[in-house]
């Protein structure tokens, strides 16, 4: 029996016929400029062809980790970066399964439920932006008419850092959790009704059933929806962009990176584009996605073999 | 044999058809003795401002039509998003004609280990057309060309105008109303607010959401007491002037004030654009803004009676008489571009006189042309002024590296805006914000 599936001699190489164009394009839109901006990491590029580019060593990474009060300031994004990925995380996380499970259950209207909660994720960021700006807008917008019931008010994404910050938040779960939510809704329907039953005819009550069959066979999607959540909260800034513009306090990495590689940081348009210190500055993000993803997996894996095997 | 000879004739054939072809492409024919001219493309790129958007439609209708061999195919983009594709369409080679905003922030002897400005880096990659001694700078004052367009004795750009950012525009109607003086000194706009406040009447809005129309809104108290803008810039830079002096806690203190009782509650959640409608719409006394804005206000609301008035930073209103702004948009042409001479021609017919006015006019820039004659509200509300106009701090201000993101003098900063509600804390900020960078370069 031949030892490979194509057959020996020239057809050997069939299959890896078959994986270039996939490995060209992961070369082409991913690996290749992940390369290029690890090179121009060392360097003052700024992305206008033709300009000079000056190799400058780890001055950028110096810059962006050392220099003065700017880079304390870049350090605080950092944090901000990671508190924003936890709550985001914690929450849409939590919520996607929440609604995962009321919209698996066998009642009228279920689909409408999962195309409303899905909805969101269709709509590009300006549009989302667009929407939270007009719901929130704080002289007689309808979010403010509701608080006035109460008497109370909110400037909301004008308000304090911290107040703008936590309303980017619950713009971002919303803008994301149908996703989420959709991926459980696909694990929870590979669980064969057979077990449902049989955990049923031995007097489990709902929380045992949830806790003993769903959760555990559901392993695989948890995994997924942990980690998408991770990187993409780590990745987050076009939400920053459209809902609060470069503000002092609310910055996190991933907008810095733009508005440094852009011009935007003062709200002028006649910056300089300093795409080489973006790029260290996207180093720097790359290797806390790394350090956070790879940390992350490494235990969702030893669960999912604890618990599937 | 004979086949043979048939194919060569074949191929001769089709090769002379092919020719022929080509050649009636060329323009190169001539119809009744008259040369046909080439068909021209000309690709414009502008930035979304409305009125100038309008404008520039008719100017290009009207150019089509002297020119019936050119086709303008005018782009649109977001402000923001302006220098990000002028770059990408200048390398990439896709564009002719671009409206870009004046040379500001350049680079001073003074400065140490900064980077050139976005314009600079694009004319020594060689991507801006040199206009020096094209015949409609003449138009032009000399000045605004140095001042605006030019880099290294060479002019690049003709500038169309400037702003200014520094003055207030005022509810005419409720100022009768209530009895109130139009204020020449930072008490009486005190008190005038006081009077409105007490009535109920929100005394100023703004676009505080968007941050920075806070800080241009309070550009007068900057001006009043920091009058050359060039020196301040290089005083900061050089340790001889600093934000938490003296001098300097006056205008935090007075920003304090306009940031906290001047504001109307919520104006921190209005949107830059939002802020004259809301103006407009008579509910508000006064909205301290850029020039720009009177043409949103007049659209918003045509009936509306509003003035304009410098913002009065100091008691004494010697120091309130000048307004500060800025150059704003000018045209330059690609240096590859294929269509340079249509260009020219675009941009001379652009600078005549009477089309210069009507542009100015319809946009409302202050003009760079001599002999133009303002019939806007803004341009006549302005006029007395314009003698004392003066570029501001922000067109000079370039941060050195490793300066915190407070090393400005934000009224912004100040709460609901952002996190301070004691002036010496933030101006202490402030500067140690700017010396960590200074030190950081030394």
């Amino acid at each position: 029996m031949n030892a490979y599936h194509f057959g020996g001699g020239k057809s050997r190489w069939v299959p890896y016929a078959f994986l270039l164009p996939g490995l060209l394009l992961y070369v082409i839109i991913a690996l290749g400029p992940s390369i290029a901006t690890t090179f121009f990491s060392f360097t003052n590029a700024t992305g206008i062809q033709g300009a000079p580019i000056d190799w400058v060593g780890l001055d950028n990474f110096r810059e962006f980790l050392f220099m003065g009060q700017a880079s304390q300031d870049n350090l605080a994004a950092l944090g901000r970066t990671l508190i924003f990925s936890l709550f985001v995380t914690t929450i849409q996380f939590g919520l996607g399964l929440l609604i995962a499970v009321l919209v698996n259950q066998k009642l009228k209207g279920t689909n409408f439920f999962r195309t409303l909660y899905f909805m969101p994720v269709i709509l590009g960021a300006v549009i989302q932006g667009l929407i939270w700006s007009l719901f929130l807008y704080p002289l007689g917008g309808p979010m403010q008419s509701i608080l006035d019931i109460f008497g109370l008010s909110s400037e909301f994404f004008g308000g304090p850092p911290s107040e703008a910050f936590a309303w980017v938040i619950v713009v971002q779960i919303w803008a994301n959790m149908g996703t989420t939510m959709i991926i459980f809704l696909a694990g929870l329907q590979t669980i064969p009704s057979e077990i449902y039953e049989a955990a049923e005819i031995d007097g489990a009550s709902k929380w045992q059933v949830f806790r003993n069959v769903t959760w555990p066979l559901m392993t695989p999607s948890v995994n997924t929806n942990l980690l998408l959540n991770i990187i993409g909260s780590l990745q987050a800034w076009q939400l920053f962009l459209v809902l609060l513009g470069y503000r002092n306090g609310t910055q996190v990495l991933g907008y810095l990176i733009y508005a440094v590689g852009f011009g935007q940081t003062s709200g002028s348009v006649t910056s300089s584009f300093r795409q080489g210190y973006a790029a260290a500055a996207s180093i720097v993000l790359f290797f806390l996605v790394l350090v956070l993803g790879m940390t992350t997996q490494y235990f969702l894996n030893r669960r999912e073999k604890r618990i599937l095997g | 044999m004979k086949s043979k000879k048939l194919l060569i004739l074949s191929i001769l054939l089709v090769l002379t058809l092919i020719l022929t072809a080509c050649n009636g492409d060329n323009g190169g024919d001539e119809v009744d003795g008259e040369p046909e001219a080439e068909e021209v493309t000309l690709r414009v790129l502008v930035h979304q401002n409305p009125p100038m958007v309008e404008f520039v439609e008719a100017f290009n209708a009207e150019f089509e039509a002297n020119h019936p061999n050119v086709t303008v195919d005018m782009s649109v983009v977001n402000a923001n998003d302006l220098s990000t594709v002028t770059q990408t369409r200048l390398t990439a080679n896709d564009v002719d004609v671009v409206d870009m905003f004046a040379f500001t922030n350049a680079a001073q002897p003074y400065m140490n280990n900064v980077d050139p400005p976005n314009w600079q880096t694009l004319i020594e990659a060689g991507y801006l057309m040199d206009l020096t001694g094209q015949p409609f700078l003449d138009n032009y004052y000399d000045s605004a060309n140095q001042d605006a367009g030019s880099y290294d004795g060479k002019v690049y750009q003709i500038n169309l105008g400037t702003v200014c950012y520094s003055g207030i525009y005022y509810n005419k109607d409720l100022f009768v109303e209530y009895g109130v003086e139009v204020p020449t000194t930072w008490d009486q706009l005190v008190t005038a607010c006081e009077t409105f406040n007490e009535n109920d009447i929100p005394c100023m809005t703004a676009g505080g959401k968007d941050g920075w129309p806070i800080f241009v809104g309070a550009y007068g108290l900057i001006g009043a007491l920091y009058p050359d803008q060039e020196a301040l810039v290089e005083g900061l830079w050089t340790g001889s002037i600093k934000w938490n002096d003296p001098e300097a806690m006056e205008m935090w203190e007075k920003m304090q004030v306009y940031a906290q009782d001047m504001m109307e509650e919520g104006a921190s959640g209005i949107a830059g654009d939002a802020a004259p409608g809301r103006f407009a719409s008579g509910a508000v006394a006064m909205f301290p803004g850029g020039s720009w804005y009177a043409a949103a206000i007049e659209t918003s609301e045509p009936a509306f009676e509003w003035g304009y008035i410098p913002f009065p930073g100091s008691d004494d209103p010697a120091d309130n008489q000048y307004l500060f702004g800025k150059y704003d948009q000018g045209w330059v042409i690609a240096e590859n571009s294929p269509n340079k001479e249509t260009g020219l021609m675009y941009l001379e017919e652009f600078s005549e006189p009477e089309n210069y006015e009507a542009f100015v006019n319809t946009v409302g820039f202050f003009p760079t042309q001599p002999d133009v004659v303002l019939d806007t509200k803004i341009g006549l509300e302005v006029a007395p002024y314009m003698e004392n106009f003066r570029v501001g701090y922000e067109q000079y201000w370039v941060a050195p590296k490793g300066a915190g993101q407070y090393a400005n003098p934000f009224a912004s900063y100040f709460s609901p805006f952002g996190t301070y509600d004691d002036a010496q804390a933030l101006a202490d900020k402030a500067q140690a914000d700017l010396q960590s960078g200074l030190d950081a370069n030394q």
